[in-house]
Order: structure tokens, then sequence, then C-alpha cells
């Protein structure tokens, strides 16, 4: 039962959203529905802590990796709703374009994502990834602008076939298992499958095929260069709250799945393989997403590389295995959602002052827009990676773990990746804070309370965890790697 | 080895020629209307060769999997595609980006691939090669499709195709996956597809034509 509430909630609280015609009592609805969502993930979150790993039904399970990622769905979501509730005063136009479809679709979009947390079965997992899909798609092309229509096109495409491969992969797995004479019915569940890799013999030709076909769908919806072309175009058109979701809370879901399989498959054929692939994918986002970086010219399209780059460091982290590594990476995820989302959150409040995201028509921010120019600042230290911000810590655990393992190689692309992306950053940054404003300045650039709160939320946390990380989440963190043990 | 299990392999193989056949038909095929035929007439197959498992591996699940393929690919899914057609008052030429005579050789080209592929895998999973072969077949042409048609329409059947061929694999392999799991995977499809339609109209709304090509606008 504790595990379905927050699904029912967020599905039924979807239901009756779109109920509700008045934006503003659509919006209030919202924020209730979504406090009560917070409140039922806290539980399960609370219960799995105090009991360890809770299991419902053949489907439903949780354990420390869930609840980890739990923590960052509810988190996130939380402030992107609050921020919504600003941001929405002037919807688009057209059928799904309204605010009680815009709520009621992000609902959905939730329900998916806390499914495949909470999924105990890897076909489960697979149908409630490609849910993801459908419900962010609508929402992508949410403002019906040409350029909303075409990305959302693309998003619908490029990750339907990706996550197709996904499945591909899932069904060779399935194989591999029933070959080794587990009972079909189990074969798909994740924590037996941990438990019979030990003691069958897989056949590691598909084990191994089984997570190369894994990681390219699954690796699409992560934003693993070459699969990423549908990732800035969809960060880029969709509504600022819609990015900040896709970015700090759907990539995080797709690489939890990654991480499902990687542990299945480390065990089952050692660590090697699986390790290999995900260095060699994270090296190639990092490094083809901090060159491109360079030459954005929209704001959120730089947010959206910058993503990229850092999905590309969390399976460095993963790669790289070990304590550390997999400390960071955990770490890293949540460090580079709340930091991302601060930073479209500024992103949103440019767009509304300035008219544009175009970042060479903004310019004087400091003196028009004083506290989204201090956001930005803050949240782009922060991103790029300098003390005392809290993905220092988690970059710097993960670049140790790379020397301990003397992998120089992996290292010094890494520095020098961070160095060109702070280069980048500063350049853009400086431009559009500094100078003389343009004609487009905005006369009035007072933010309402609901955008400065979670503004400074994000902010007073990403300084929080760079200079200490609260014990109850160092603990919470130690269980989830616990799980993949 | 008992005549029941031979028989049901060359039956198996045979469904496989008359898939590939499908296949290069559809990469020639010029009209929409032809390849929405040809993916009915595809689904068909497969089903049967649902029936056909269901049938000697005595499964019920399989039945109920089998029988949804008809409904949902055979009949609705084309019927949907149809009305698609007509609501969108689009010209009928798919809009190829290939020569057909490139197609069949591509086509071929893969075919040839997909018997390459599933060699070293033959021995480990019991299956006769060209059951092995027609599924990885259907997904190279899902694939191809999506890439080189550049009508959206066209695109979704390409996609359609490709999770046919996947659909294939687990059939083929393992007699499918879990009932609840099937079940599922349908209904992401379906959902996929209407969703695919909503845009395609959006699509011809918002650039009065449905050639996927000329959305060039975000790039870089």
């Amino acid at each position: 039962m504790i595990l379905i509430t927050p699904m029912l909630i967020a599905l039924l609280g979807a239901f009756v959203l779109l109920g509700f015609r008045n934006p503003q009592v659509a919006t209030r609805a919202a924020l209730f529905i979504g406090g009560l969502e917070i409140a039922s993930l806290m539980v399960v979150v609370w219960q799995v802590h105090e009991h360890g790993a809770l299991r419902v039904g053949r489907y439903l399970r949780v354990d420390g990796l869930s609840s980890f990622f739990l923590i960052n769905i509810a988190f996130i979501s939380g402030l992107v709703l609050v921020y919504a509730s600003g941001y929405l005063r002037h919807p688009g136009e057209g059928r799904f374009s309204s605010p009680r479809w815009f709520y009621a679709l992000v609902f959905v979009f939730l329900f998916t994502m806390i499914s495949v947390c909470l999924s105990a079965n890897l076909g489960l997992l697979w149908i409630m990834m490609e849910g993801t899909t459908l419900a962010s798609a609508l929402l992508v092309g949410f403002y019906n602008t040409e350029g909303a229509v075409e990305a959302g096109w693309k998003y619908l495409m490029v990750c339907t076939v990706g996550i197709a491969f996904a499945l591909f992969g899932t069904i060779v797995l399935y194989l591999a298992a029933v070959k080794a004479g587990m009972n079909p019915a189990a074969a798909l569940d994740w924590a037996s499958l941990m438990d019979a890799v030990p003691r069958l013999n897989f056949d590691p030709h598909l084990v191994k095929l089984a997570f190369v076909f894994v990681i390219v769908g699954y690796g699409t919806k992560i934003g693993f260069v070459p699969m990423h072309s549908w990732l800035p175009d969809a960060h880029a058109e969709a509504p600022t709250p819609v990015s900040a979701l896709l970015s700090a809370v759907l990539l995080n879901c797709a690489m939890y799945a990654v991480m499902r399989y990687d542990a299945i498959v480390s065990h089952a054929v050692g660590t090697g393989f699986p390790h290999t692939l995900l260095l060699i994918f994270g090296v190639m986002s990092m490094v083809v997403a901090g060159l491109l970086i360079l030459v954005q010219r929209n704001l959120k399209r730089l947010m959206a590389y910058s993503s990229i780059e850092h999905m590309g460091i969390i399976a460095i982290g993963l790669g790289l295995g070990g304590p550390l590594g997999l400390f960071g990476a955990l770490l890293h995820i949540f460090n580079h959602s709340v930091g991302k989302s601060l930073l479209f959150f500024s992103a949103g409040n440019i767009r509304e002052n300035f008219g544009t995201l175009r970042m060479d028509r903004v310019s004087g921010m400091a003196r028009t827009l004083p506290q989204t120019s201090l956001a930005l600042v803050v949240g782009s230290l922060a991103i790029v990676g300098l003390p005392p911000f809290s993905l220092f810590v988690s970059e710097f655990a993960i670049l140790s773990e790379a020397f301990s393992q003397e992998r120089y190689t992996v290292a010094v692309v890494f520095l020098l990746v961070l160095s060109v992306v702070f280069g980048g950053f500063s350049y853009y940054l400086l431009r559009m804070i500094c100078g003389e404003n343009p004609k487009n300045a905005p006369a009035n650039g007072k933010l309402l309370p609901s955008e400065y709160s979670v503004m400074g939320i994000a902010g007073v946390c990403l300084l929080f965890f760079g200079v200490r990380i609260p014990h109850i989440f160092t603990v919470i963190l130690q269980e989830a790697m616990a799980v993949l043990r | 080895m008992g005549l029941v299990e031979v028989a049901t392999g060359k039956i198996l193989s045979s469904f496989s020629v008359f898939l590939f056949l499908t296949i290069l038909l559809m990469v020639v095929s010029r009209r929409i209307s032809t390849s929405i035929v040809l993916f009915s007439v595809q689904s068909a197959i497969i089903a049967a060769e649902a029936f056909a498992t269901a049938f000697r591996e005595r499964l019920a699940a399989a039945y109920v999997v089998a029988a949804l393929i008809v409904v949902i690919k055979v009949v609705a899914i084309p019927r949907a595609f149809f009305g698609l057609v007509s609501h969108l008052k689009t010209s009928t030429d798919v809009k190829a980006s290939t020569t057909p005579t490139q197609s069949v050789f591509i086509a071929a080209a893969m075919i040839y691939l997909s018997y390459a592929a599933v060699q070293s895998y033959e021995q480990s999973v019991h299956v006769p090669e060209d059951a092995l072969a027609a599924p990885v077949a259907l997904i190279l042409t899902g694939a191809f499709l999506m890439v080189s048609r550049n009508k959206a329409l066209m695109q979704m059947l390409g996609l359609l195709v490709l999770e046919n061929g996947i659909f294939l694999a687990a059939l083929t392999t393992t007699f499918g996956m879990p009932l609840v799991i099937e079940i599922g995977v349908f209904f992401d499809v379906l959902i996929g597809l209407l969703l695919m339609g909503v845009f395609a109209f959006r699509i011809r709304d918002t650039f009065d034509h449905l050639d996927v090509s000329k959305l060039r606008r975000l790039r870089g």
C-alpha cells in the first residue's frame, strides 16, 4: 500500500487537475497535490531507511538505491511545481496548452518516473521508461511553435527508437536468464536476478549483448553522445519548468536503469566489460558536449549540452567503480540536479524579461535583473565545479578515484574538459551580466516570491552540500551504494 | 527430435521467408497505402507464428498475445493509419530518399547481414537460423525505413516494423515475455502511435506539409 500511494496520488492527481478550468485554481490544486506527493515519497524513503528493502506484490519493490532517486524526484519536483506556479502566466495556445493540461501532464510524467524507481521488474521498468517519453512529449511541444513541434517530434521518434533497443536488450537478458535455468516468472525480477547471477551459469555472450543494447537504449534517454540529438532541442523548446524536470529528473531515471543493469552484468561477466562501455560513453559525452558548449547561441541549449557533459561525468564515476567513484557518481546525480534546476530557473526569468534566450541579445543583466544575475552566477560557478559548491565535492571524488586507479588518460581528459567548460561558461556569462542594457531590456525585473524562494533554496542547498554533507544524506547514500555491491 | 519439433522448425523457417518478402516489397513500395497493407500482412504472419508457438508450447498466455496482435496490429493500427492518411489530406507518395533499386539492394544487404549477425548465437538458443535472422532483418529494415523516408507517416510505420522485429525476437527465442509485460508493451506502442498522430497533425498545421526532412530549424 505504502508503495502504491505515491503512484496513485500522481495518477489520480493528473485526472483531478484536468477538471479545473480556472488557471489559478488549477495551480493551487497542483501545489496541494504536489505536497501530498512529496509527503508520500518521504514516507516511503523513511520506511526503507528504517526497515530496509520493501516489496509489494510481484512488480513493485523499493530499496536504498531507488529511495535515493525518489529523494531526488521529490526535491526537484517540489522546486519545479512552485516555480511553475509563477512561470505559467502566459500559456501558449492550442489544444493541450492550458495550465490544467500542463499540470496534468507534469503529474503523469512524475507518475512514470516514480514508477521507474519503484518497479521490481525489468519489463515494467522498460514500460515506465517508455511512458516517460510519452508523458513528456506533449510537454516538450507545449508552446506549439515551429521549434516546439519539431523538437517534440524529434524527441518522440529518437527516444522511442532508442528505447526499443533497450527492450531488445531486456529480452536478451531474459533469454539468458531462462536459458540459465531461472523460472520464467522470476527471470525479469531484478532482486531474483541479482540473487541468481552468482549461482547460475549465464551465457556471457548473451549477457554482454543485452548490456550493449540496454546502454544504447537507455543511453539515448540519458543523452550519451552520439544518441544525444534530441536532448538540446527538447530542453531548449520545452517550457522552462519542464526543461528543469527533463534535465534534473528524467536523465537521472534513465541513469538509474543503466545502474541496475550494470550491477547484474558486473556480477555475471565481471566489471571489465560494462565499466569499459560506461567509460567510453562517459568520456565521449564529456568531450563532445564540452566542445559544443563553446559554440552555443541559445542559453538553454548551452545548459542542455552542460547536462550531457554532466551525464558523462556520472557515467565516468560509475565506470571507474570503486567506493569513491560510485559515491561521487551518486552524489553528482543529486548535485547536478539542484545546480541545473537553478540555472534553468534563471534562464526562465531571462526569457520572461528579455523575451529571448539568444545570449548575444542579452546584456547588462546585473543592473536590470540583479536577483536573477546572482542566481545565474551561483548556479554557473557551481555547475562548472568550483569550490565551495557541492559539484566540486562529487567531481573531486570521481577524479581521486581515477587517480587512485592510475587511469591517467581519463583523469586528464576530465580535467581538460572541465577547464574548457569553465572558459565557455565565463565567456558567455560575463557578456550577459555586464555591459550596457540593450533596447529590449525589461523595465521591471522584480521576481515573484515563488521564483526567488525556490532559487534561494536551490542556491543554499548547493552551498551547504559543498561545505558539509548532512549525516542523514550520507547514510542514505551508503544504503544506495550497498544495493549495488 | 520429435516430428512436431521438426515440423514447427520448418514452419518457422518458411514464415521467415514470407517476412523477408514483405520487407523487400515494403522498401520498394511508392505509396503509403501499399506500405500499410504490407505492414498488416507482416503482422498477420507474426500472429500466425504466435498461434503456432502457443499451440506447440501449450501456453494460454501466448494465445492472448496472438489474439492481441490480430486485433491491434492486423486490424486496428492499419485502419487508424488509413484514417490518418485521409484526414491529413496529404499526397500518398512516401517521399523516399533512395530509389527503389537502391532500396532493394540495401534491404537484401540487410537480410544478409542479419544472417551473419545471428551465426554465433544459433548454437546457444537452439532456434533455426532463418527464424533468428528474420527479427533482426525486421529491426534493421524498420530503422532503414525511418531514416530513408521523409513522410512523417512512413517514419511511424518504420517504427512499427522495428517493433514487430523486437516482438518476433522475443517470441522465437523465449516464447514471449510474461503476459503482463507484453500487454504493457502493447499499451505503450498504442499510446506512442496516438501521440505521433497528434504531432503529425501539428506538423501539418504549423508547417503545411508532412515532410519531416524539411524540419531543420533546430541545429547545433
